[in-house]
């Protein structure tokens, strides 16, 4: 599976795209990430993809200092972040613009940009977050 | 009733060869040869009548390849438990039990195989079993980096003291000191090492990470009738289990709140209790695996040693040594001390400790406790004993 045909390709053309896609059931209207077709909760095999806003609060975070092999691309130190998308739940993992290497605190609200990672040949896109002004 | 696990398969003979990270003088198999061999050896049964295998972790050695040196005449069980990591360890060996109790085998060999030159990088094969474009555009590529995060999280909203894991790391290098067969054996350790030494994801520095060596472990399952006929002592599986709950498990970090700062063995660790009969309290030695000392952490609370809200005082250095502690963990020195072969140190240590073997020994222990690793999608845990 590759970013265009996997069940989670909306999610990646959408960022592409310059949007935040995220899917959920059409049934019962339960985020169901990771992407799937069907929903464990109801049954219902119909998924919708609806925009949600670039807002989230801190779940969790880690920065990395040792040049894991993958992450060539990346300055060291860099932080990456896991979010709570706000109103939905969804938690993504992305990267945290931290050029002063303020440790993110949990709950922290984060506005994001959509940016890419270099890993390898591919430039994968990314959303990259901000402290919420 | 009592559950068909308990007690009616036993460990009749472990043998462990352990090595620098490629520095492995043989091939991965013939270092497996060699351990399954010397787990015979001192069991006193012949290789000939191995019958089954059972590994985990994508082990690379398709069983049926070890039949020549071996001298087998027949496989009759091969398996291996689903999982890039870990956490499929301690399910090995409830597997090769419902192998021999259902008369599918009659002796079957769990074991671990892993030398660098063979197989390459255990770290880049467990991520290589997870990874996909969510994880490389958050440059989180490597089991370290996402135990970091969980590591994180345990601390800064669960309120656990990020020191607490400076006693699991000290208690596992004063047991790995004294035993001849540890990386650790003869040195001395202390916390400003652990602090001091370089950082490799927040809030994980090196030695808070196990690292890789080479080598092979294997240990011979065969029917406690059987076993009681045998060189050594028997060692019993009391029971096993194996799986997880529902929101936990390879979710893109979406697990249930209430289980993401976990090892994950809710379920598994409840279950084992249930099915043995048993309490953490019966629980008189602990065979930890921990990848990073955080996991560990989380592992024992599963387990129901300790609560976010008390583990500082549970896990403690004076608590978790065999000379008088109330939980001894890891008395070979486990995957931080003794060595890292992908975890299957800590069962034999299992099997050693509860024969009196051991270079850290607890006095008259007759249960031991073997976890899995933590935060694998798919966990599992065990229960041996001497007597029962």
């Amino acid at each position: 599976m590759s970013r265009s045909d996997g069940a989670d390709a909306p999610y990646w053309k959408g960022l592409v795209d310059g949007r935040l896609m995220l899917p959920r059931c059409a049934d019962c209207a339960r985020w169901v990430w990771p992407a799937r077709h069907r929903c464990g909760a109801c049954g219902a095999q119909q998924v919708v993809w609806e925009e949600r806003p670039l807002r989230a609060h801190v779940f969790s975070w880690t920065r990395t200092w040792h040049r894991f092999g993958g992450t060539e691309g990346l300055d060291l130190p860099f932080t990456s972040v896991l979010v709570e998308v706000d109103d939905c739940g969804v938690r993504l993992l992305g990267r945290l613009d931290d050029p002063d290497r303020v440790d993110p605190r949990i709950g922290e609200p984060l506005v994001g940009r959509i940016g890419e990672t270099v890993a390898g040949d591919d430039r994968i896109p990314t959303i990259i977050w901000s402290r919420a002004a | 009733m009592t559950h068909p696990l308990y007690g009616s398969t036993a460990v009749a003979g472990v043998g462990l060869r352990q090595y620098k990270r490629g520095a492995s003088p043989l091939p991965e198999r013939s270092v497996l040869v060699e351990a399954i061999v010397a787990a015979c050896d001192e069991a006193g049964f012949d290789p000939a009548d191995i019958d089954g295998f059972v590994s985990y972790g994508d082990d690379k050695n398709e069983p049926v390849r070890l039949m020549p040196e071996l001298g087998m005449r027949e496989l009759r069980w091969s398996s291996q438990i689903w999982g890039g990591g870990g956490g499929g360890i301690a399910a090995a060996f409830g597997v090769a039990a419902s192998a021999i109790l259902t008369g599918q085998a009659s002796a079957v060999v769990v074991f671990r195989a892993l030398v660098e030159g063979s197989s390459g990088r255990m770290s880049a094969a467990v991520m290589a079993h997870h990874l996909n474009d969510h994880l490389l555009a958050s440059g989180v590529v490597s089991p370290a980096q996402a135990c970091a995060i969980r590591a994180m999280r345990l601390y800064e909203h669960h309120g656990v003291p990020r020191d607490i894991v400076d006693d699991l790391v000290r208690a596992s290098y004063h047991h790995g000191s004294r035993n001849p067969e540890a990386v650790s054996y003869g040195q001395t350790f202390d916390v400003e090492t652990l602090r001091t030494s370089r950082l490799i994801a927040e809030p994980f520095h090196l030695f808070d990470c196990s690292r890789e060596n080479d080598g092979a472990g294997a240990l011979l399952l065969v029917s406690a009738e059987r076993a009681r006929d045998l060189a050594k002592p028997p060692v019993y599986l009391l029971g096993c289990t194996q799986g997880a709950q529902a929101g936990w498990g390879d979710l893109l970090e979406n697990d249930d709140a209430d289980q993401y700062a976990t090892g994950g063995f809710r379920s598994v660790a409840r279950r084992l209790y249930a099915e043995t009969g048993l309490s953490p309290t019966d629980i008189d030695v602990v065979q930890l695996y921990e990848n990073f000392d955080a996991q560990g952490v989380m592992a024992l609370i599963d387990h129901g040693f300790c609560r976010y809200e008390n583990a500082a005082e549970v896990i403690r250095f004076d608590n978790l040594i065999a000379d008088g502690g109330r939980l001894p963990i890891n008395t070979a020195g486990g995957n931080l001390a003794q060595g890292f072969i992908h975890g299957i140190g800590l069962p034999i240590e299992a099997v050693r400790q509860l024969r009196g073997e051991s270079s850290n020994p607890v006095a008259g222990a007759r249960t031991c406790l073997l976890t899995g690793g933590p935060g694998s999608p798919t966990v599992s845990s065990a229960i041996f004993a001497n007597r029962f």
